[in-house]
């Protein structure tokens, strides 16, 4: 027990840190400083009020997907399409704010609109649990594909039925402020739905952990088997795992349309599906470690950001990415190099044994 | 050159993360011989057929061909040895034919499948296999594919031919033909190695045994200097001892409490794992089913227990027909179960001792309290077990891979125990742990049969039937051989029984 916590926090701490070198190498590269240009974007980032709203706001949308991929993940299954869901709960989140706008007060009408993307999101996951269950289809793929199908109908709707007035742009017309999560932080971007992430993802906590739908799921993604001959019926803990990984992946809709862009705008924010996985495995899986890997990365988005703008020197602003995507991938491998050090450990336990 | 041993194994062992699966193995197999590998399910025989033919990697040891030590790696390095193995589940292509999936692998450029399909059709002529080389591997039986798994080791020259449980899925009439096919093959000087835990097999066609148990040689034995009780005792591990009486009074006018009639299931196109079993389970008896494991006896307790579906019979509860119920509904009804793979079936392992107390009734009720887990009341009940069944452990929070073999059980037999409120089922409830957790399990299981539960007890271990069981029954190849008294049955009968044979005089005339 002791050695796996250990393993863990060494080998993320290493991913990190082999990830922030590697786009080191990368900026030498382009003839700049890393050292300078890392420690200019972290001062600015820790003194400036508004760039450090900004931390919580980024990490907001990677806290549900990566509760949306740790929610199967614990039942043995994997949600790959919390990009989709995501795309799903945004439009309903759109379409619905702008039906209701002015109509409904504030907080009322918030409260339709989350529940709404919560189904919405819901329904796409729990669409996917049912191939999984009924037919035997690979979760993984159809997860996937999944993401595609929603994104080929946002774009639909954005040219048709819920094109702006002006008609210019696929995109739709504005939120009014009647329909906009509240600030949390005034003279910052940061609104209310960084907590609702906080208390979502300690409401999965407990459900995990505490309730008996929750240790059913568990128990199936543990030992299928011991479950089944337990009376617990797999294929339904499939179809309900996904449905509310879906709805976790869904609400990230909610909080991106009404608290940040206040409209829905073609291709936006494509990469939080994937960063969410990062982020889950970051974090094995805890519900709660995923709010503080969450926020890591949103400091790693925000500091990425400022690179780019930053004066005198020439960072493309795709350095972002690219120091994501590296973090991601030794993140991901330090996994497996988890599991390889887990395996050794016990059969170096299990040779001990057998010598005596 | 002739003296030397055509294969020779040397102190291989080989680990898993958790399980010793080879330890110190050391055989030799000699140029056309019959070599049988003989030992129950987990005694580590596919493992280290596994290891010679390259799909495993030894952690220790060493292999030699002709006196000269080899490294196999991999299946190809095998296969350039003469080796080849015929897995339990062929490893041929469906949508492709015959003559397609014996030439997979060994040919390059441009395929002359006129060529081909001819020297395929020699080949079966010389071998007398009547197989069509054009048709599709999917449309042919399971006896003839595995005929087009030989051919193909044999078309790659292969002079070591090692099979997995290869009767597993033959009727007796296709099993006859091969072993007609491995006499055959062998008299040209080639050897063959059978994987298998059939004794009757075993005796018929081998020309010597290496039997293991618990990953470990434990015998390699003549077949003329050895018989079927001498084996049984080599693979089992302890004596037969003397049957003993069971000192409990009889309860002959007991209601009936399990009742089976006529079941059978079988998978499609394959040997019916259960054969048309009919039998009566009365409350406060212990009813024992005897044979060697393999025999059909898993797939009965998950039939009973509603993890498998019958494809014909019934299985009734008190009275009531519960042979479309879900596992769920019998365990609500008072089915309790013991499974034989503890590990696979019984716990989870990465969940704590509370968590594994409330996984047969995790829809109850009676731990939940206002939405949540009653977390205290099911420490507390976890407590009472680890109590009153003496399990050796910290406290109800450590995780089941924590504790010994025996504790585990202990785990189980106490959650089962409880959640069986009428029929206890207990397959091989006391495999693998040490005599003071078995006394402690039997004292249990009589004690319930004292309290007026029926209990189906699977075991391999004579011992073990003749000391609790109030009827046996005798399990082999998915049909019952027989229903006895405790008292009309001796440990020399029982062993023919499970061997096969039904009366003295057939074992006699063989």
């Amino acid at each position: 027990m002791n050695a796996r916590i250990k393993d863990l926090i060494i080998t993320n701490f290493l991913a990190i840190m082999a990830g922030i070198i590697l786009s080191g190498v990368v900026l030498i590269f382009l003839g700049v400083n890393p050292v300078a240009v890392f420690g200019e974007a972290l001062k600015t980032m820790l003194a400036d009020k508004y760039t450090f709203g900004d931390v919580f706001l980024k990490a907001t949308p990677l806290i549900f997907t990566a509760l949306a991929f740790a929610f199967t993940f614990k039942a043995n299954l994997f949600n790959i399409g919390a990009q989709g869901q995501f795309y799903m709960g945004a439009i309903v989140a759109a379409a619905v704010s702008l039906k209701l706008d002015g109509v409904l007060p504030n907080f009322l009408l918030l409260i339709i609109v989350c529940i709404l993307t919560l189904i919405a999101g819901g329904i796409i996951g729990g669409l996917i649990g049912y191939l999984k269950s009924r037919y035997n289809a690979n979760e993984f793929l159809v997860s996937m594909m999944s993401t595609y199908v929603v994104l080929a109908l946002m774009n639909y709707l954005l040219r048709t039925f819920l094109k702006e007035a002006k008609g210019e742009y696929p995109q739709t017309d504005a939120l009014t402020r009647a329909a906009w999560i509240p600030t949390l932080l005034s003279g910052t971007r940061l609104h209310m739905g960084f907590i609702l992430a906080v208390v979502v993802a300690a409401g999965v906590w407990i459900l995990l952990y505490k309730t008996s739908l929750g240790y059913r799921i568990r128990a199936v993604g543990s030992n299928t088997l011991a479950s089944e001959m337990s009376g617990i019926n797999s294929k339904k803990v499939y179809i309900t795992a996904f449905f509310m990984s879906g709805a976790l992946a869904g609400l990230a809709g909610f909080t991106e349309v009404n608290g940040v862009q206040h409209m829905l705008i073609q291709d936006f924010n494509t990469g939080i599906g994937s960063a969410g996985l990062g982020i889950a495995i970051l974090a094995n899986a805890n519900p709660i470690g995923i709010i503080f890997a969450a926020i890591l990365f949103g400091a790693l988005n925000v500091m990425g950001n400022l690179m780019g703008r930053m004066p005198g020197v020439n960072i493309p602003s795709s350095i972002i990415e690219l120091m994501q995507g590296f973090v991601m991938i030794f993140v991901i491998i330090s996994y497996f190099v988890r599991f390889y050090l887990e395996n050794r450990r016990e059969k170096r336990k299990i040779k001990k044994v057998v010598a005596q | 050159m002739m003296n030397m041993p055509f294969f020779e194994l040397q102190n291989i062992s080989k680990y898993f993360a958790k399980v010793v699966a080879n330890k110190d193995i050391s055989f030799t197999i000699n140029r056309g011989e019959v070599l049988a590998l003989l030992g129950e399910n987990g005694a580590g025989k596919s493992t280290i057929m596994k290891i010679l033919y390259g799909l495993y990697k030894a952690d220790e040891g060493h292999i030699f061909m002709e006196g000269k030590e080899q490294r196999i790696v991999c299946p190809k390095d095998a296969m350039e040895l003469g080796i080849s193995m015929i897995q339990q589940h062929f490893a041929l292509v469906p949508a492709h034919t015959v003559t397609e999936n014996i030439i997979l692998g060994n040919v390059h450029g441009k395929i002359d499948y006129k060529k081909c399909e001819k020297e395929v059709g020699q080949l079966a002529k010389v071998y007398g296999f009547d197989i069509p080389v054009k048709a599709k591997v999917s449309e042919l039986d399971i006896g003839v594919q595995q005929k087009v798994e030989i051919l193909k080791s044999l078309y790659l020259n292969a002079r070591l031919l090692i099979m997995d449980e290869p009767t597993a899925v033959l009727t007796p009439q296709e099993s006859d033909k091969l072993m007609e096919f491995v006499k055959n093959f062998t008299a040209k000087g080639n050897s063959v190695i059978f994987i298998t835990h059939k004794l009757k097999e075993v005796m018929e066609v081998a020309d010597r045994i290496i039997v293991m148990r618990n990953g470990r040689v434990c015998g390699d034995v003549k077949v003329k200097d050895t018989d079927e009780t001498k084996l049984s005792r080599l693979m089992i591990g302890k004596d037969l001892i003397q049957p003993e009486k069971s000192s409990q009074e009889k309860t002959e006018a007991a209601a009936v409490c399990l009742s089976v009639k006529e079941v059978t299931l079988q998978h499609k196109g394959e040997t019916p794992l259960l054969k048309n079993i009919s039998f009566n389970v009365y409350h406060g008896e212990i009813f024992g089913i005897a044979g060697v494991s393999g025999n059909g006896q898993e797939e009965l307790c998950e039939v009973i227990c509603g993890a498998l579906k019958t494809n014909h019979g019934t299985i009734s509860l008190n009275g009531k027909d519960i042979t479309r119920e879900n596992t769920r509904d019998r365990i609500a009804e008072g089915i309790g179960y013991v499974p034989v793979d503890r590990h696979r079936d019984g716990l989870i392992m990465n969940m704590t001792l509370a968590e594994n107390m409330m996984l047969k009734s995790s829809f109850d009720k009676r731990w939940i309290r206002n939405g949540l887990i009653n977390k205290k009341k099911l420490n507390e009940y976890t407590k009472q077990a680890i109590e009153n069944y003496k399990i050796k452990a910290p406290g109800p929070d450590v995780e089941a891979k924590g504790l010994s073999g025996g504790n585990q059980q202990k785990v189980i037999l106490a959650r089962e125990v409880d959640n069986g409120k009428e029929l206890l089922v207990l397959n091989q409830p006391t495999r693998g742990l040490d005599l003071g957790a078995i006394h402690n399990i039997h004292t249990v299981i009589l004690k319930e049969r004292l309290k007026g539960k029926s209990i189906l007890l699977i075991s391999t271990e004579l011992s073990e039937i003749f000391r609790l069981c109030d009827r046996i029954a005798v399990m082999y190849k998915g049909s019952f051989m027989g229903i006895y008294r405790s008292k009309e049955l001796n440990t020399e009968k029982i062993g023919l029984l499970m061997a096969g044979y039904s009366d003295e005089k057939e074992a006699a005339s063989q």
